[in-house]
């Protein structure tokens, strides 16, 4: 006996399943007459959906590349990556935000542009990028990844709290490091004897910023020496431990860790939890959306501003700079057509306005002043004043962490040293704590360099 | 001919099993086998693997000494296991003892104690970093009334159970408190122990005069003793491979200062960070050793208190 409806059930869900798979395959179907460019990064949500724009547009406009984004998370990338690669079946291009470049690099997983483009037009790149956007690219000479997005830190304060405590109208600029020390005594609260507001706290994971603003150096690329032990590093450090003895080390780990993530409304320098916060650009749209909910409410506005970094003994550096970067790893079956869509994304050749476009939609900082100054980023940046300061800082020579192999580990390493020197009532060495490190991370860097990289190991084959 | 049928048999008998042998021999003896090769070799995934002796164990043994790298998180591994082992023993078991009551609505406070351990892991973290929040989490709301200064959690470096900050708990404290909210898991098994029981040994005690906690001293205990030893070896195993909520309170990196940073999550960042496959590979194998040397141990010593049918073996 027959049992039709398990049968109708069944064949139901073998149609579905073939219409999704069909939808599928269309949808991803590269045009016939096109050369395909598979494109991993791991933006999603908003952030995706300016990716999918741009990529469609860039399709849009090309008779000869077809570029397929896949979006993947972030925690694994780098491991899929080193199977795809060493499987041979690795993507065209990929964005990544780590500090890599260098080591990667190195170990020639990578391609550098020159080996994909000719070298006039790698000029012309170098040329088009700002000179922060430039050297989160460049190692040993040669550019090995094209930044795609700057993010630049500054340091945002609340106005009104400002203007309160200081009596007085709040400076365009701060002149030094302890004039922000002492506007950040001044807004620092207590109510019943507990903390309740911070004027500003460093955060452990800025030395990278205060470092070089304070005159030193990670990294000394001419003799290829780690300079952890800077004076001006160990200088930054002990005004960065300053803090900490003022405020306790309870009192810093309770307010400082994971504020910096904290998305949307629940930014700190919002709740009037911080008076100053050393903060990146993509929090101007935070502060722009609190704005308008009080201003739909009828509630007092409260105005924010942002100032760079103060310039103590700044010998021309006036922060860190990091950002996303496009990277063609080595083996890409379609590294010209990379090129091409980096091309385009970046602005060179004509195409900044579709860049200018790119930035407004996802509120990203230019890599090059042509797209920066052009009408359509103009009109953007008149109505968006304080990101419009983000962008002229971009221009000052910000530097990044160390291009160089094994600089993950350098920089979690430096991170938990300061987070130990600021989270923990122990008196700490910092000097010999840094001379520590430093042996460390040159040990470990030697060591890498002491074997021979992917590229050279290919060659040999 | 009857010969012939046994070979066909024996064959037929080994076509059966063979997907099993392949996924054994490519999925556990290859790793296996390769990672105690790339041990001794320098090898980051894209070039071949360079022989280099015992450099990695060498380097392993200095930072045990230093208390650095992998000495600091053998002793973060060592403090969450020996303080969370056995807390979440005491209170499966005590949890099970209840839940054996014979009382109104038994069934619902079964399931409702066993639930929290059917959440994902990703969610029970989510959950408890902001139930542990130092500021704004609802532990530390009910914790101001005996605390002049509340604990930090996953924002501090501090051990709670340690003569350095008593009772000033942090990271791995939190990640401890966070382990004992999946308890439904040994809870369960012990509870189907507890049923195990036979009733006339409580009844026999009884007529001796035993009261309630001598009845659990001297019966429960001792018949739960192999449920215990069990769950003992698994919870071993089960705090050197935590990973997911480890990754996930830290951002990946073992913050603050590496106070959570435990030994899966630092093989994994030299492993997948560092590009160090050898090291890593090294700190596996060292891993491996020491969990046989404690699952050794264990045995050896179950000789003295763990009770098959109220017999030691």
């Amino acid at each position: 006996m027959a049992r039709p409806l398990p049968i109708v059930i069944l064949l139901l869900l073998a149609g579905i399943v073939a219409v999704w798979g069909a939808t599928i395959s269309l949808t991803n179907e590269t045009p016939l007459d096109r050369e395909e460019v598979v494109f991993w990064h791991f933006w999603s949500g908003s952030d995706g959906e300016v990716v999918n724009d741009v990529v469609r547009r860039f399709n849009a406009s090309q008779s000869d590349y077809y570029v397929r984004a896949v979006s993947m998370p972030g925690n694994n990338f780098d491991m899929k990556l080193f199977l795809s690669i060493t499987g041979g079946d690795p993507p065209d291009l990929i964005n990544q935000d780590d500090p890599i470049v260098g080591d990667w690099a190195f170990r020639g997983a990578i391609y550098s542009m020159e080996e994909i483009a000719s070298v006039e037009e790698v000029e012309n790149m170098k040329d088009w990028l700002l000179p922060s956007a430039r050297s989160l690219g460049e190692y040993d000479g040669r550019l090995y990844a094209v930044c795609n997005g700057l993010d630049i830190r500054a340091l945002y304060f609340n106005r009104e709290l400002v203007e309160e405590a200081l009596g007085r109208s709040v400076p365009d600029e701060l002149e030094s490091i302890e004039q922000l020390d002492m506007i950040a005594e001044l807004c620092t609260q207590y109510t019943d004897g507990e903390l309740t507001q911070i004027g500003y706290l460093p955060d452990p994971r800025r030395l990278w910023a205060w470092g070089p603003v304070f005159g030193g150096d990670f990294y000394d690329e001419q003799n290829g020496q780690v300079t952890a032990s800077d004076e001006a590093i160990i200088s930054a450090l002990q005004w960065m431990q300053g803090y900490r003895q003022r405020l306790g080390a309870n009192a810093v780990a309770t307010y400082r860790q994971n504020d910096q993530s904290l998305p949307n409304k629940m930014f700190p320098l919002l709740a009037n939890r911080y008076a100053v916060i050393l903060d990146g650009q993509w929090r101007v749209r935070d502060i722009e959306a609190a704005q308008k909910v009080s201003r739909t409410r009828g509630e007092p506005v409260t105005r924010y501003g942002v100032w760079p970094l103060p310039a103590e003994s700044r010998q021309g550096k006036t922060g860190w700079v990091n950002g996303n970067v496009f990277l063609v790893p080595r083996h890409a079956n379609n590294a010209q057509g990379a090129w091409e869509f980096i091309k385009f994304w970046t602005g060179l050749e004509g195409h900044e306005k579709d860049a200018a476009e790119t930035c407004v939609a996802g509120g990203w900082i230019p890599v090059s002043k042509h797209v920066a100054e052009s009408l359509e980023f103009q009109t953007y940046l008149s109505e968006h004043p304080l990101f419009a300061r983000f962008v002229d800082f971009a221009a000052t020579e910000q530097v990044p962490t160390p291009l160089v192999p094994g600089a993950s580990r350098y920089y979690r390493e430096v991170n938990n040293l300061v987070q130990r020197v600021m989270y923990d009532d122990e008196v700490v060495d910092l000097t010999a704590e840094l001379n520590m490190l430093e042996q460390t991370m040159q040990k470990h860097i030697d060591r890498i360099r002491s074997h021979p990289s992917f590229a050279e190991e290919q060659a040999d084959e | 001919m009857a010969a012939e049928a046994r070979g066909i048999q024996r064959w037929s008998g080994w076509l059966f099993v063979s997907p099993w042998l392949l996924g054994l021999a490519l999925l556990f003896v290859y790793p296996f086998v390769a990672s105690l090769i790339w041990s001794f070799s320098e090898y980051d995934l894209l070039t071949s693997p360079r022989y280099i002796g015992t450099d990695h164990y060498e380097r392993i043994a200095s930072e045990i000494v230093q208390g650095k790298g992998f000495g600091k998180a053998l002793w973060n591994t060592f403090y969450y296991a020996a303080v969370s082992i056995p807390l979440s023993t005491i209170m499966a078991i005590c949890l099970a003892v209840m839940l054996n009551w014979q009382v109104r609505g038994q069934a619902i406070f079964r399931t409702l104690f066993y639930l929290p351990s059917m959440v994902p892991m990703v969610a029970t973290s989510i959950l408890w970093l902001w139930l542990l929040d130092p500021r704004d989490g609802m532990v530390n709301g009910l914790l101001s009334f005996f605390y002049e200064a509340p604990p930090l959690w996953f924002q501090g470096i501090q051990e709670g159970v340690s003569t350095s900050s008593p009772f000033q708990f942090g990271s791995k404290d939190g990640l401890t408190l966070m382990s004992l909210w999946g308890v439904g898991n040994f809870m369960l098994i012990y509870l189907a122990a507890l049923g195990d029981i036979d009733g006339s040994l409580y009844q026999a005690a009884e007529l001796d005069g035993a009261g309630s906690f001598q009845k659990f001293r001297h019966i429960t205990l001792p018949m739960l003793s192999p449920i215990i030893f069990f769950n003992l070896i698994l919870g071993i195993i089960q705090s050197v491979q935590a990973f997911t909520q480890v990754y996930l309170v830290s951002e990946g990196t073992g913050q603050p200062a590496e106070s959570s940073l435990l030994i899966s999550l630092q093989l994994f960042l030299a492993a997948f960070r560092d590009l160090e496959m050898g090291y890593a590979s090294a700190i596996a194998w060292v891993l491996f050793v020491f969990l046989a040397l404690m699952t050794w141990g264990l045995f050896r010593s179950s000789r003295n208190w763990v009770h098959y049918r109220g017999v030691r073996i």
